[in-house]
């Protein structure tokens, strides 16, 4: 069927760059293929919202995008009444959009929601693939093209934000990490536009930023803080400032940390 | 640690203030000032001190007089008077020879005041403290200032206590504690002042994290002076004096040479025939190979080493002239090779790079120069050879030495056993060992720490737990026997004077847990009342009122008290080893844990988190020590602290049992996240057991089993070194190490906050 306009401004006309790693692209196809819900696991700024861009525009879908939070309640995901000039309609909500057109609509940080929003993904995710609308009592059959995507990271040292069980057992999980050295340096040098050696200098930087994992930082430099970095040294900063500007300030307030970061920028350069 | 360092002694100032109020004998403040000094002489004469205080006095008066005022030459006076008396009339007219210099140095009426009752503040609690010290008080003047002074001064006080031959140590700077005080007073960049970043540092260098060291003093009391590594430890001198001003960069720059060392080195060279001139030779070039390896990953080191190297290309053709030259030329491509020795070296080695990676090298090009310059006349002498440039180590690391009961090896031994001790399975048994150490910090109220003697009360049994066999693969039913032992009392002060020591932390804390309380409202919907109107809610009464039915009045949206709904059973490790100081002037662990749970109570009320603590060890299998210091139902009033503050460490570590114990005792507990949290200072251990892999899988056996349960676990590792297997226990994502455990009881709430918001 051809499509109608709710989503068209869903739709991806440019393609979202994707250096493939390894073979995250056909396994996300197959599995989509099966219309499996997908979890992508990894942490912050590797990558994951980039890869369901490209893989929308990939297989020709719209891409829904909610980003969760905490006070997002399940009306926010699925719809709610409005109240118009003609009285009360229904207005659907980004998931159930999705569901009814055939988008993949992909949930950033599921966990960040409360409990009872993640819940009325459940029946979704199973081979039921229904949403019920209990407000509008209406139980909305997916499309077929229409897929779930979740981004999930595990690195929160938070005991209560975690996925239930029952969740995670639905999903197929790709695992993202910050991509190897040399590809990691091509998608640096390529998105922020500098040489591959100055790529490669940051991304050794990186490294040595992310054995603090756990150790002082919750995190260490993602792909997107080496990209800014690298976008401010296309702008005519140095190695050394672009670094401070977009990695290390950013990162810590200890400023033992930030003296071992300071020391890793300049052991690299 | 933690000596506090600015405490001026206003107290002490008295005397000094006294003196200047009280009208001179036979001579007021109206009269002309040379009468004043004279009356001031004439009673010193008078008071049967001899002949040399008053001479003394003469000869000094009136240079003070003339450069710092009459009322200085006075106070001198004054003070002389009481040196005199409390100490010898001799030490009182040292004390006036000396006062001129200082002066000098002084330059002011106010610090020339200061310096008089720096000394007279001594009279009543040390009078044997002022002669060694004004036997150094020029030295030690110039070195501090005035104020580091006195605040070396006070800490020699409160560290010797009323140990009289402790004391004289510490002011005739015999104590090498005296000397690294000295240090850290004078503001130079210690290993103390630098610990935490350099640990960082070489974390995020070289992504590991061995136990990084102060050296501790070899024998006779010398400091060391270069960096030392081997089994796997790293130790840097307590200071590197005479460096003023670049500490830092030598502290980096070692640290880095040494983590090139572990990343490039290989095994440990064999002695066999080489003579001491080939030893160091091979040292120096294998320094050089892996520095260059290091480089080709991480070009920046060159800036932080090079500067170090700073020997002419030419000169006198001495050994440590030729070996400084060849460690130079040898990484500074632009350094001008003017002797063919060095030449030969530089050669060999560019020659060689194709086995760069290959310690082999090191050892080849080494024995062949260091041959080369034993055929020359070039004196070599063992004894006294330091490395050089001063960041290199001392190279003990890179051979495989006969013990040798002397120098350096010798605390390096004994250092790194008394860190291998607890996770060890073979040490004797824990209640042997006794220890006695008197804590010294400033921040914590002088406590001796015994270790829990053999017979603390009798445990009652309470019941049996399992325990996993990870080679047999079973669960041996009823295989522990868990013993409860009451607390032995305490303070019944404690939380009064946590609240004394930690005011600021505590009150920082309540106002954080009121942020986190804050951040977790939630929006309540159909309320009957509230600040905002509750959309859907109106919407349905809106709907309802034109279909004719009855609406909802509850149509407004509120915020929910936070619905925090997290029990928490503390886990204390009181084992043997948490006897142990946390650094060699600190607190030991038990201290600072008992400080610290106290903070983390007190949060945790705040939040209304129920919470049970349990301090548990054990004495074999037969035998798991607990004591509960709260229970879910107990308040935290006078008699946890009381039975917190008794905690005292011994026995061992049987981690997994005490897990389990912990899940049976929340279990019952009505709260959607229940939680073990243990804080832990190693391994488990027990003395049955000898496998150290058993207690291991045992613990993570009984994690799984809470986990299956609903119930999470969660350890904080304290100490570095004290997480190498917590990762297989706890999971990767189940424990956190601390490493500086002086700010445990900050970081601890801290952590608790972070990880449950
Ligand atoms: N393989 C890759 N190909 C192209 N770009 C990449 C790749 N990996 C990472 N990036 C870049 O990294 C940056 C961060 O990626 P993205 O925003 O997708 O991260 P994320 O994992 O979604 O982060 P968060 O969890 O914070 O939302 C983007 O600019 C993206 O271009
Ligand atoms: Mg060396």
């Amino acid at each position: 069927m051809s499509d109608s306009s709710p989503l068209d401004a869903y739709r991806l006309d440019t393609e979202p760059k994707w250096h493939a790693t390894g073979d995250e692209i056909s396994l996300f196809s197959a599995a989509y293929a099966a219309r499996l819900p997908v979890m992508l696991k990894g942490p912050t700024g590797c990558g994951k919202t980039r890869f369901v861009e490209h893989m929308a525009w990939h297989l020709q879908r719209p891409l829904v995008t909610v980003s969760c939070h905490e006070d997002m309640t399940a009306s926010d995901l699925v719809g709610r009444y409005l109240l118009g000039p003609e009285g009360t309609h229904w207005q659907d909500g980004p998931l159930t959009l999705a569901v009814r057109h055939g988008a993949i609509c992909y949930l950033d940080e599921i966990v960040e929601a409360r409990q009872d929003t993640t819940v009325i993904i459940h029946a979704l995710t199973d081979d039921r693939r229904i949403l019920p609308l209990e407000k509008k009592g209406e139980l909305v059959r997916a499309h077929p093209d229409f897929q779930l995507v979740i981004s999930y990271n595990p690195g929160y040292q938070s005991v209560l934000k975690d996925l239930k069980e029952s969740t995670k057992q639905r999903f197929c999980a790709l695992d993202f990490d910050y991509p190897a050295a040399q590809f990691e340096a091509q998608i640096v040098a390529s998105e922020a536009a500098i040489p591959q050696t100055g790529a490669e200098t940051l991304v050794r930087i990186a490294h040595k930023s992310r054995n603090l994992r756990g150790q002082g930082l919750t995190e260490g430099a993602s792909t997107r803080m080496l990209i800014h970095a690298g976008r401010l040294m296309a702008g005519g900063l140095s190695v050394t400032e672009a670094c401070k500007l977009a990695m290390i300030t950013p990162m810590t307030d200890d400023p033992e940390i930030r003296a071992a970061l300071s020391a890793a920028v300049d052991a690299c350069v | 640690m933690i000596l506090k360092s600015a405490r001026p002694c206003q107290r002490l100032s008295m005397p000094v203030s006294e003196t200047r109020t009280r009208p001179a004998l036979g001579a007021g403040p109206d009269d002309p000032p040379q009468a004043r000094i004279a009356a001031a002489h004439a009673r010193l004469a008078g008071a049967g001190y001899g002949v040399s205080v008053p001479r003394a006095f003469r000869q000094v008066a009136p240079k003070i007089a003339a450069q710092l005022g009459q009322e200085a030459a006075l106070a001198l006076a004054d003070a002389a008077s009481r040196i005199a008396i409390r100490t010898r009339p001799r030490i009182a007219a040292q004390f006036l020879d000396l006062s001129v210099p200082m002066a000098r140095r002084l330059g002011a009426p106010e610090p020339f005041r200061r310096w008089i009752a720096l000394l007279q503040g001594l009279l009543k609690p040390a009078p044997d403290a002022i002669e060694p010290l004004l036997e150094r008080m020029e030295t030690l003047h110039q070195r501090l200032g005035l104020a580091p002074l006195e605040a070396w001064v006070q800490t020699g006080l409160r560290l010797a206590g009323t140990d009289l031959a402790l004391r004289r140590a510490y002011f005739t700077l015999e104590l090498p504690e005296a000397v690294r005080l000295l240090e850290r007073h004078a503001g130079e960049d210690t290993f103390h002042s630098l610990e935490g970043e350099l640990r960082a540092t070489h974390r995020a260098l070289w992504g590991q994290s061995p136990p990084i060291r102060e050296a501790l003093p070899q024998a006779k009391g010398r400091a060391a002076l270069r960096a030392s590594f081997g089994a796997g430890v790293i130790q840097l001198p307590a200071s590197y004096s005479g460096y003023r001003g670049r500490e830092r960069l030598i502290y980096k720059a070692a640290l880095a040479h040494i983590g090139a060392h572990m990343a490039h080195g290989g095994a440990r060279f064999q002695v066999g025939q080489l003579k001491p001139l080939q030893i160091a030779v091979v040292s120096l070039i294998e320094d050089a190979r892996v520095e260059t390896l290091a480089l080709r990953q991480m070009p920046g080191l060159a800036r932080l080493w090079l500067p170090f190297h700073d020997v002419a290309p030419e000169g006198m053709a001495t050994t440590p002239s030729l070996f400084g030259r060849l460690a130079r030329a040898l990484i500074d491509p632009d350094f001008p090779i003017r002797h063919g020795w060095v030449r030969k070296g530089v050669e060999m080695f560019r020659a060689g790079d194709g086995q760069i990676g290959n310690p082999a090298l090191s050892r080849h090009i080494g024995n062949i120069l260091g041959n080369d310059l034993g055929q020359t006349r070039v004196q070599f002498n063992a004894r006294d050879y330091v490395v050089q440039p001063v960041y290199r180590d001392d190279n003990l690391g890179l051979w495989d030495l006969p013990p040798d009961p002397h120098e350096a090896q010798q605390h390096h031994h004994i250092d790194i056993e008394t860190h291998d001790l607890r996770r060890s399975e073979e040490t004797d048994s824990p209640q042997d060992r006794k220890t006695e150490r008197a804590d010294q910090s400033t921040d914590l109220p002088p406590e001796k720490i015994v270790a829990a003697p053999a017979a603390s009360g009798v445990g009652r049994i309470v019941g049996h737990l399992p325990e996993y066999d990870h080679l047999a693969g079973i669960e041996r039913a009823d295989w522990v026997t868990v013993k409860e032992y009451d607390p032995a009392p305490g303070d019944p002060l404690f939380w009064r004077k946590l609240e004394d020591r930690h005011g600021p932390l505590l009150a920082r804390i309540r106002s954080l847990v009121r942020a986190a309380a804050m951040g977790r409202q939630k929006r309540l919907k159909r309320q009957a009342e509230g600040e905002r109107l509750d959309l859907d809610a109106a919407i349905e009464a809106a709907i309802d009122l034109r279909a004719r039915r009855t609406p909802d009045h509850r149509v407004y949206e509120g915020v929910s008290t936070p619905d925090r709904s997290i029990a928490v059973h503390l886990l204390i490790d009181t084992s043997h080893s948490t006897g142990d100081p946390v650094s060699p002037t600190g607190p030991s662990i038990i201290v600072l844990l008992r400080e610290a749970t106290g903070v983390l109570a007190h949060a945790m009320t705040q939040l209304g988190d129920p919470l049970a603590i349990t301090a548990f060890a054990s004495d074999g299998r037969d035998d798991l020590r607990l004591v509960r210091v709260k229970r879910f139902s107990d308040d935290l009033g006078p008699l946890t602290g009381m039975a917190l503050s008794g905690l005292r460490p011994g026995y061992s570590t049987r981690i997994g049992a005490a897990i389990r114990d912990a899940g049976a005792t929340l279990a019952p507990v009505p709260a959607h996240r229940r939680l073990v949290l243990i804080l832990t200072d190693g391994e488990p251990s027990d003395i049955d057991i000898r496998d150290p892999d058993y207690l291991v899988a045992d613990a993570r056996r009984a994690v799984q089993g809470l986990n299956s349960a609903g119930i999470d676990v969660f350890c904080i590792a304290l100490g570095q070194g004290a997480g190498q297997r917590h990762a297989e226990i706890f999971s990767k994502r189940g424990f956190v190490q601390i490493d500086r455990l002086e700010a445990l009881p900050e970081k601890l709430p801290a952590l608790y906050l972070r990880m449950t918001r």
